[in-house]
């Protein structure tokens, strides 16, 4: 048996994320007994309509969050009980909506910093329905073996270690929630464990008191023994007391009351909880709560560490008297274990998971990310720059300064080429549409292709090939391009030419065989192919992207990266587009009819739909 | 509970019709002249002048000045304002007419688990305690306000008589009206005094407490509730407390000087046990300190290194219960960095740190806690099978 949670015991939790996780930790206790799940909704207006995840062991359950108490209940008529997880401001709605629902018996409150007006409103109204309201600031209550509500009793571990699978014969009551823990732990080491644990809460004015439960565990015939931890302030515990010495009861009760160096404390200093503080005229102090209970007839250790002793001492007697028969312990191996995470098991090297995808160039699991092994910091503290990181990343290893540089310069180079190329147009009309930056930018983006910026990765392939297949036989090269490939990638270009040469491959080339000890067979081989094809032709000249291609076959970059220096590149000219028109507060814009050669039907008659 | 200051206090009871003193809180002496152009009262009446701080004992002390005309009330607050007083200093001050007066009476009010308790004697003034019995209770149900009637009997039983009894409870419904609409713990107005020349009632002195907790439905509380442990925060104390308002979980703690038995323990409800345990057998706490609610590990490590830091320390008792949802692993790790660093600074000589916990991670927690054996540290390292607060025996004994 037990007191207000059981088997039959469903659970709606108001609240938001502290909700959550008290709900996973109480369905792991409903794997542990093998009960059904015990919270059966969410109440969250933010995330009505959503499900939450709920694994009960391996059992994965979903569990739907609703705007309002009303609609879970009348999707879940079977709930009795709800749990209030919700913030202080609006904790006193939450709770007196669930005392007024007709199914709901039982209102726990964890919520802390509970205005003591609203905990008194809902004590009182509590009693005028005729409901239990426990809390505010409580961790739970615990049934061995039946039921949890809350986050009480800690990790799964732990249930196990207090034997809460099964019901023993001590009753708990305590302000505090770490203490309920505590207590059920040490009914488990000194006597048979708990039948039900309730913690009611620090505050000054508690929904419920240490009398409201031990009637109730005076009525559960399971219960021997109560243990009780009160602390300094009010007057629960002397309620306690009087209640234990008014008549002959059939429970022990064992408690200890915290507070009482408060004698040597800064007068009028407050304590953890809120309702720990002594009232006037030594009020509430620890001491009389002791003297009350003693003399009430209650086992009350000189400090905490004596309860071990207390409790173990009424577990023999209550054995030796014959209220409790000693029962076979439980095999506890036989208890389910929780069924791991897959990062569990292969912490232990049990299990082998076939990884999804393979990296080589970075890794972000430590404190900061590793390019290729390198602390990204430790990059910019020793000196190195963007073309480093590029060079790591692309290519897996740190770049001469010689090789840096001539990245830097390729970057730099291509950065824009303004507002009239593909590219930048793309961007810039998308910007003009009052779209946002990521979009304008690969709306350009997605201009980048074969005709415009497209072509370094298919010239520095080409190229190569040539240096390879056919190094002493430029025609040779044009031959066989003409016959496999069709034009040239990296020759060519729409205005510039032999007289009017584009400046950035002059300065490229230049800079690359004059001002560095590169070593450029593949550079030089396209310019002695653009001695042959600009005497055919005027324009058919190395373009930048040949260059650029060549250059980063020369500096060994592999193939298919090539693109992406024209990418990354052009990336930071679309960006400054995009900035460029949202900073003039550029209007949308559509062409001119001017611009459009309308060859189109003459207007016509639409004939009738047959 | 947080208690408020006189200036606030009078602002809600002004707020509420309830009659007090004509009063100014200055934070600059030269304010006062300037004040006493401007209003009458100041030039005219009797003046007392008060520390507006939340220090104890201010009349043995000197902070509160009687009988002043302006002049002698601005030297009075020019010698008040700035002195240092302990760890407090004073910054403000408060100047009241001091009125003249024919009675003075007692009323106040406080919460109870029902409702609330009203508090009458027509005997108030210093020697309430003397006349305690004299008081008349009215205990007020929860949302139930007393009809003036009910009140006025209450009054008339308390020795009040005729119009008087009448205008005390009137003041008294007020009262119950501020006490109710403010979120108020308690109200105490001693003395509340009458000038009978012109009927004109006062409430001189008055402490309040207020939910500190409710404020979040009081827009108009612009103060801050004074320090709870009847001096000023030192500055350690005040350090703790702003990490304890940025985190998740708390941290908290108070010093107290002297003692040789330093807490660094877990929970509302467990550290007052360990200090309760530390007096039981007769040692000397230096302070009481706590961190719960899986607070992030470095508040921790910052509560600790301000432990290790408390002198003439001999034992730190990193107590704490079976935690709920307290992760020990991840807080202990905030320990144990606060410890290193402590020691790297030449703190910890000769101090034995006794450890006891349970929880989730507590094997992990407790193993790393131990290894700091080999580091040097005199520490001594007990698991859940250790009753909780023994460690403070054998820190005692050892």
């Amino acid at each position: 048996m037990s007191i207000l949670a059981n088997k039959d015991t469903r659970a709606v939790i108001i609240g938001g994320l502290a909700g959550l996780n008290a709900a996973r930790r109480m369905a792991q206790f409903d794997f542990l007994i093998n009960r059904p799940l015990t919270v059966q909704a969410f109440v969250y207006p933010p995330e009505g309509g959503q499900q939450k995840e709920i694994y009960r062991g391996g059992e994965l359950n979903n569990v739907t969050v609703y705007s309002s108490l009303e609609q879970a209940l009348e999707e879940n008529p079977q709930i009795n009980t709800a749990l209030i997880y919700i913030g202080a401001s609006r904790a006193y709605q939450s709770a007196k909506e669930a005392l007024d629902a007709k199914g709901i018996k039982l209102v726990t409150m964890i919520t802390e910093g509970v205005p003591e007006k609203d905990a008194k409103r809902l004590r009182k109204h509590a009693l005028e329905c005729g409901k239990i309201f426990n809390g505010p600031s409580s961790i739970g209550i615990m049934s061995a073996g039946e039921c949890r509500l809350g986050v009480i009793g800690g990790e799964f571990k732990n249930l196990k270690l207090c034997n809460l699978y099964r019901p023993g014969s001590f009753g708990v009551i305590t302000k505090s929630g770490g203490l309920s823990n505590e207590a059920m732990w040490l009914c488990a080491q000194n006597g048979n464990g708990i039948t039900s644990a309730v913690a009611i809460g620090g505050d000054s004015y508690p929904g419920t008191d240490f009398v409201t439960y031990l009637n109730m565990f005076e009525n559960d015939p399971d219960t021997k023994a109560v243990v009780i931890i009160g602390e300094v302030g009010g007057t629960l515990e002397e309620e306690a007391a009087e209640w234990l010495g008014k008549e002959i009861r059939r429970i022990k009760v064992i408690a200890s009351i915290g507070g009482t160096c408060q004698d040597v404390l800064p007068q009028g200093m407050k304590f953890g909880h809120a309702g720990a503080k002594e009232g006037k005229k030594g009020l509430g102090s620890a001491r009389s709560k002791i003297s009350a209970l003693r003399a009430a007839g209650a086992v009350v250790p000189d400090t905490f560490g004596g309860l071990s002793k207390a409790i173990r001492q009424v577990y023999e007697e209550l054995l030796k008297s014959g209220a409790i028969r000693p029962e076979a312990e439980l095999d506890e191996k036989l208890l389910p274990a929780l069924p791991p995470s897959v990062q569990e098991v292969m912490k232990q090297g049990d299990i082998i998971v076939e990884p999804l995808i393979r990296t080589t160039i970075s890794d972000d699991r430590g404190e900061e990310p590793r390019y290729v092994g390198y602390a990204a910091s430790e990059l910019c503290e020793k000196g190195y720059g963007i073309e480093d990181v590029i060079s790591l990343l692309w290519n897996k290893k740190l770049p001469t300064r010689e090789e840096a540089e001539i990245i830097k310069r390729i970057i730099m180079i291509s950065a824009d080429h303004g507002p009239a190329v593909s590219g930048a147009f793309g961007s810039i009309i998308a910007a003009c549409a009052g779209i946002d930056l990521p979009q304008a930018v690969s709306a350009g983006m997605t201009m980048i292709g074969p005709r415009f910026g497209g072509a370094v990765t298919n010239a520095g392939k080409y190229f190569k090939y040539g240096v390879k297949e056919y190094p002493n036989d430029i025609p040779g090269f044009l031959n066989w391009m003409k016959e496999n490939v069709g034009p040239v990638p990296g020759i060519g270009h729409r205005v510039k030419s032999v007289k009017n040469p584009d400046k950035r491959v002059k300065y490229l080339v230049d800079y690359v065989t004059n001002q560095t000890t590169l070593h450029t067979p593949c550079l030089d081989y396209a310019l002695q192919v653009e001695k042959i094809t600009t005497a055919k032709k005027d324009n058919l000249i190395l373009n930048v992207d040949g260059t650029i291609g060549c250059i980063l076959v020369d500096l060994d970059f592999p193939e298919y990266s090539f693109n992406g220096f024209f990418v990354l590149a052009r990336t930071i000219g679309m960006i400054g587009h995009w900035i460029d028109q949202n900073n003039q507060n550029s209007r949308l814009i559509r062409l001119y009819d001017y611009l459009i050669n309308y060859a189109v039907k003459e207007e016509r008659e639409v004939p009738e739909k047959k | 509970m947080a208690k408020i200051l006189e200036g606030p206090a009078m602002k809600l009871f002004n707020k509420w019709g309830i009659p007090v003193p004509n009063y100014v809180v200055i934070m600059d002496p030269d304010r006062l002249a300037q004040l006493g152009e401007a209003n009458k009262w100041l030039r005219e009446s009797k003046l007392v002048v008060k520390a507006h701080e939340a220090i104890g004992g201010r009349f043995k002390l000197g902070l509160v000045k009687l009988g002043l005309n302006l002049d002698e009330a601005y030297l009075a607050a020019k010698e008040m304002i700035g002195r240092e007083i302990g760890t407090s200093v004073v910054h403000q001050v408060i100047v009241a007419e001091m009125l003249d007066h024919d009675e003075e009476y007692y009323v106040s009010i406080a919460g109870t688990r029902d409702g609330s308790e009203l508090l009458l004697s027509s005997k108030g003034g210093v020697d309430i305690e003397d006349n305690w019995d004299t008081v008349k209770r009215l205990f007020i149900p929860l949302d139930e306000n007393p009809s003036i009637e009910t009140i006025t009997e209450a009054a008339l039983e308390a020795g009040f008589v005729g119009e008087i009894a009448e205008r005390v409870a009137k003041i008294a419904s007020r009262l119950i009206l501020c006490f109710d609409d403010e979120d108020a713990q308690s109200i105490e107005i001693n003395p509340l005094v009458i000038r009978k020349s012109d009927m004109r009632f006062a409430a001189l002195d008055a402490v309040m407490n207020v939910d500190w907790d409710a404020r979040f439905r009081h827009a108009d509380w612009d103060f801050k509730p004074v320090s709870e442990i009847g001096r000023s925060y030192t500055e350690a104390e005040q350090q703790i407390m702003d990490i304890d308002a940025r985190i998740k979980g708390s941290v908290k703690l108070v010093e107290v000087p002297g003692g040789e038995i330093a807490l660094l323990t877990a929970g509302g409800g467990a550290s007052v046990f360990y200090s309760d345990a530390v007096v039981a057998r007769g040692g000397s706490i230096a302070n009481y300190a706590e961190y719960s609610g899986d607070p992030p590990d470095w508040a921790v490590e910052a509560l600790t290194e301000t432990i290790c830091r408390l002198p003439h320390i001999k034992h730190i008792i990193v107590g704490g219960a079976i935690a709920n949802f307290t992760d020990v692993k991840a807080t202990f790790s905030g320990i144990i960095n606060g410890f290193r660093e402590s020691k790297s600074k030449g703190f910890l000589e000769n101090v034995q740190i006794w450890v006891r916990r349970g929880g989730p991670n507590e094997n992990q927690g407790l193993a790393a806690m131990k290894k700091l054996q080999e580091e040097g540290f005199d520490i001594h390292v007990y698991d859940r099978s250790m009753p909780m607060t023994d460690i403070v025996d054998l820190a005692l004994n050892s």
